[in-house]
C-alpha cells in the first residue's frame, strides 16, 4: 500500500515538472532570444570600433568603456536621468496617493474623477508629447496666451535650457500619476473593511485612520511604485525624443537618447553599445541599492 | 518572504526589459527581417530588384511609380523592381539595420553626403563609373548634381528629384506696404529686418528645434564671410572651424538673436510640425530663409498665398570679398545608390535612368520639382522656381548642407553647439571650438 503511495506521489511530480517544463518552454525562449541574446551581444558589440554597418569590426577592446567613463556628455545624460528619478518618485507618488485616498474615501460618487484621471495614461507618448509641444509653443500656445492675457509676454519653457528638462518632468508626471493611482487604488481595496470598520468603532477619524492605520499598510505598495517610478525614469525615451530631442543643445539630453543619437545618428554603433551597457549596470546597481535599503529597513 | 521575492523578480524583470531595450538599439540583429525588407543581394532565380526610397506620399510616390512601372514594362534585362516605400523619418535606421543585418536593398535612395559615404566605406555602395559615362544622363544632368554624387573621384549615385538652394523667401505685399525692395548686401537685410521689427512683424520665421533649420542661417553667412575654402579645408583637416568666418557667422546670428530677428521662443518651435511657415500664414513673420523645396510646400498649402511669395539669395557682405553667387544646397535631393553587381546593377542603373526619362521629368515639373537636368529652366513656369534654377546655374560652386555633408558625428556637434549659439547659451568659439573636436575625433579615428 505504502510503496504504490510513494511511487504515485513521485510519479505527479515528475509530470508535474514536464508539464511546468513544457509551459515555460516557450517563454523561456522568447526571453532568450529577444531579451536574454540582445543583451550579451550588446556587451560584445560595445568592444569592437563598428559603425553599424560595415563588415569590417575591429576588435578596440576596453577601450569604448575606458571613453565611456571619461566622456562628460554620458554623465550629464545620467545627471539629467537622475533628476527625473527623485522628481517623478517625490511627485508621482505622493499625488497619485492623495488621489487614490480621495477617490478611496468618496466612494462610487467619484467615478466621473477616477474616468477622467485615468485618461493621461491611455494616451501614447508621442501623441502627449505633441499634444505639449504645442500647448508650450511660443506661437499661439496655450501657456503663451494665459501669459499674454496677464500682460506677460510668451512663455518659453522648451527652449530654454535652464526650464526645458523641468518642463518635459512635469509632462512625464502628468502623464504617470494617473498609474500610481491605480496602483494605491488596487492596494487600497487590499485592506480589508473590517479593519476600516474596526477603527471606526474604536472611534478613530478618516485622518487618524489614514495616517495610523491605512499609510503603514500601503508602505509596501509605495515601495515598489518607487522602485517602478525608479527604472522607469532611468531608461526613459519617447516623450524626450518628441519634444526636445535632446535639446536645447544637450540640456534634456538622457542617457537613452544620447545611445540613440550614437548608434543611429552617428554611425557609431560599438560606442552606443556602450552607452546602453553602462545604462544597464547603472540602472541595476541603483535598483539594488535601493532594494538594499528599503528590505533593509523593513526587517530591522 | 514570498512578496520580497515577487518584488526581486518584479526588478530584475524591469531592469532585463531596460537592458533590451537598449539592445534594440546597440544590437540590432533580426528586427529587420519583417517580409518587406531586401530579397538580399544573392539573386534567387527569380530576378528581382529591391529598391528602396521614401516615397510614401504623392507627388513623390508617383514619380517614384512612374519611374519603376516604366522601367518594369520596357525593359530587356529580365529584371523586375519592387519599390519599398519607408516613412522618412525612420528611413535612415531602417537602413542602417538592414545593411548591419545583411538585407541591404539592391538600390537605394538617399540624401548624398556623410551618411552616402558611410555606405560606401562599409561596401554597400558601388561605382558606377562605367555605366554612367555609357549613358545619355552623362550630357543631360547638371555638373554640379553629378559632383554631389561623387565620392573619391568615382561616381556612386544617380541624383533624380529636386534642386533645392537655400535663399530667403518674403512676403511680397509686406515688403509693398513698407516700401522695401530686395537686399543687395546684408546692411540692406538687416534695415528690412528693423522696418519689418518696428511694425511689430517678426523679421524672420525660423523654427529652430529642428537644430537644422537654424544651420541654413549659418551656413549662408559662413559662405558669405568666408567662401567655402575655410569650409573643406577644416573638413580636409587643414583648416580648421573655429576659422574666422565660422565665429563671424556665430556672432552675427547672436545679435540677431539679440535684436528680435527670430521668433520668440526659437529653440523650442518645431519645423515638423510646420510652426515656422505658420508664421508666415499668420503674416506676423515677414521672411524665411530655407530650401527652396518650400515652394512646393506653400504651393499645396494655399496657392493664394503662394502668389504672395517672393524670392532672393542670401545676399552679399560687402567689405568681405568674396564671390557672392556661392550657393548652399542640395543639386538631385535624393541620389539613388546600387548595391548588386554585373547584370543586376546593369539593370538597376536602367531603372535609375528611367528615373530621368523625358516623361518622368516633365511629370515631376508639373507637381512643382526641379529635377537636375540641364536646361530645366525653359520647362519651368513658375517664376519663384525659376530664379532658384538661375542662382544655382550661375552659382560659382554650390555646397551640400552641412549636416547632410559632414560626418555624421561632427554633423551633430554642430547642430548641438549652433542651437545653444541660438539661445545664447554658448558662444560661436564654444560651440566651434567643439565642433573641431568632432572633427579631429573623426580624422583620429579614420587615421587609425
Amino acid at each position: 500500500m505504502n510503496g504504490t503511495e510513494i511511487s504515485l506521489e513521485k510519479l505527479r511530480q515528475r509530470d508535474t515538472r514536464r508539464v511546468a517544463a513544457l509551459f515555460l518552454a516557450p517563454v523561456a525562449i522568447l526571453m532568450a532570444v529577444y531579451i536574454i541574446y540582445p543583451i550579451v551581444d550588446t556587451f560584445i558589440t560595445s568592444t569592437y570600433q563598428w559603425n553599424g554597418i560595415s563588415a569590417a569590426k575591429k576588435f578596440i577592446g576596453v577601450n569604448n568603456w575606458k571613453t565611456l567613463i571619461a566622456d562628460s556628455s554620458f554623465w550629464i545624460a545620467f545627471r539629467n536621468n537622475f533628476v527625473i528619478m527623485v522628481l517623478s518618485i517625490c511627485i508621482q507618488i505622493p499625488i497619485g496617493l492623495a488621489l487614490a485616498t480621495f477617490l478611496d474615501f468618496g466612494g462610487k460618487r467619484l467615478t466621473v474623477f477616477k474616468v477622467i484621471w485615468f485618461i493621461p495614461l491611455l494616451m501614447s507618448s508621442v501623441a502627449i508629447g505633441f499634444l505639449f509641444t504645442y500647448a508650450l509653443a511660443t506661437n499661439g500656445g496655450l501657456v503663451s496666451t494665459i501669459s499674454g492675457w496677464f500682460g506677460g509676454g510668451n512663455v518659453d519653457l522648451l527652449g530654454n535650457p535652464k526650464t526645458a528638462l523641468l518642463t518635459v518632468i512635469a509632462v512625464i508626471c502628468w502623464q504617470f500619476t494617473p498609474f500610481y493611482m491605480v496602483y494605491f487604488m488596487a492596494a487600497f481595496t487590499n485592506i480589508p473593511y473590517d479593519v476600516f470598520e474596526a477603527a471606526r468603532i474604536d472611534g478613530a477619524t478618516r485622518g487618524q485612520y489614514f495616517w495610523k492605520i491605512a499609510f503603514p499598510l500601503l508602505v509596501p505598495s509605495m515601495k515598489s511604485a518607487a522602485i517602478l517610478s525608479m527604472v522607469g525614469s532611468l531608461k526613459y525615451f519617447d516623450l524626450i525624443y518628441v519634444m526636445t530631442g535632446g535639446g536645447p543643445g544637450t540640456s534634456t539630453e538622457l542617457m537613452a537618447t544620447y545611445m540613440y543619437k550614437q548608434s543611429f545618428s552617428t554611425f557609431n554603433m560599438g560606442y552606443g553599445s556602450a552607452v546602453a551597457g553602462g545604462m544597464f549596470i547603472l540602472i541595476s546597481m541603483v535598483s539594488l541599492i535601493t532594494m538594499k535599503i528599503l528590505n533593509g529597513k523593513e526587517e530591522a | 518572504m514570498k512578496k520580497r521575492f515577487a518584488r526581486i523578480m518584479a526588478l530584475s524583470m524591469a531592469a532585463v526589459m531596460t537592458a533590451s531595450l537598449a539592445a534594440c538599439g546597440g544590437g540590432g540583429g533580426d528586427s529587420s527581417g519583417d517580409g518587406d525588407g531586401g530579397s538580399g543581394s544573392d539573386s534567387d532565380g527569380k530576378k528581382e530588384i529591391t529598391y528602396w526610397n521614401i516615397g510614401v506620399e504623392s507627388p513623390d510616390k508617383d514619380v517614384i511609380t512612374k519611374a519603376v512601372e516604366k522601367f518594369n514594362s520596357e525593359t530587356e534585362s529580365g529584371y523586375t523592381v519592387t519599390s519599398v516605400p519607408t516613412q522618412n523619418d525612420t528611413y535612415k535606421e531602417k537602413l542602417v539595420v538592414a545593411m548591419s543585418s545583411g538585407e541591404c536593398p539592391d538600390m537605394y535612395s538617399c540624401w548624398s553626403g556623410g551618411p552616402m559615404y558611410e555606405y560606401i566605406d562599409s561596401g554597400f555602395g558601388q561605382p558606377i563609373d562605367d555605366l554612367f559615362n555609357a549613358s545619355d544622363i552623362k550630357d543631360k544632368l547638371m555638373g554640379s548634381a553629378v559632383g554631389q554624387a561623387s565620392y573619391n573621384g568615382h561616381i556612386y549615385a544617380v541624383p533624380y528629384q529636386n534642386v533645392s538652394m537655400s535663399g530667403i523667401f518674403y512676403n511680397k505685399e509686406m515688403f509693398e506696404k513698407f516700401k522695401l525692395k530686395e537686399p543687395e548686401t546684408l546692411a540692406d537685410l538687416e534695415a528690412i529686418c528693423d522696418t519689418l521689427k518696428k511694425n511689430d512683424i517678426t523679421p524672420f520665421a525660423l523654427a529652430n528645434s529642428s537644430k537644422w533649420t537654424g544651420s541654413m542661417y549659418y551656413m549662408n553667412l559662413a559662405a558669405r564671410y568666408g567662401g567655402l575654402e575655410p569650409f573643406q579645408k577644416a573638413v580636409a583637416g587643414e583648416g580648421k572651424f573655429t576659422d574666422e568666418c565660422f565665429i563671424k557667422a556665430g556672432e552675427k546670428i547672436q545679435e540677431w538673436v539679440e535684436a528680435g530677428y527670430f521668433p520668440d521662443g526659437v529653440n523650442s518651435l518645431s519645423e515638423d510640425d510646420g510652426q515656422a511657415k505658420q508664421l508666415m500664414y499668420q503674416e506676423t513673420a515677414g521672411m524665411l530663409l530655407c530650401g527652396s523645396w518650400y515652394t512646393g510646400t506653400f504651393a499645396t498649402d494655399s496657392a493664394e498665398f503662394y502668389e504672395k511669395i517672393g524670392w532672393f539669395p542670401f545676399p552679399a557682405i560687402e567689405e568681405c570679398d568674396v564671390d557672392p553667387s556661392i550657393m548652399i544646397g542640395t543639386v538631385g535631393d535624393q541620389f539613388i545608390v546600387f548595391n548588386c553587381e554585373g547584370e543586376k546593377l546593369k539593370a538597376a542603373f536602367e531603372c535609375a535612368e528611367a528615373h530621368l526619362s523625358d516623361e518622368v521629368i516633365d511629370f515631376e515639373v508639373e507637381n512643382g520639382k526641379i529635377p537636375p537636368i540641364v536646361g530645366i529652366e525653359d520647362k519651368l513656369t513658375d517664376s519663384v522656381t525659376k530664379e532658384v534654377v538661375e542662382a544655382a546655374n550661375n552659382a560659382s560652386e554650390i555646397q551640400l548642407w552641412y549636416d547632410q555633408y559632414l560626418p555624421p558625428a561632427v554633423a551633430t556637434a554642430h547642430l548641438d553647439g549652433l542651437q545653444e549659439v541660438f539661445g545664447l547659451t554658448k558662444t560661436p568659439q564654444e560651440a566651434q571650438e567643439a565642433m573641431q573636436k568632432a572633427m579631429d575625433d573623426y580624422l583620429a579615428n579614420k587615421a587609425e
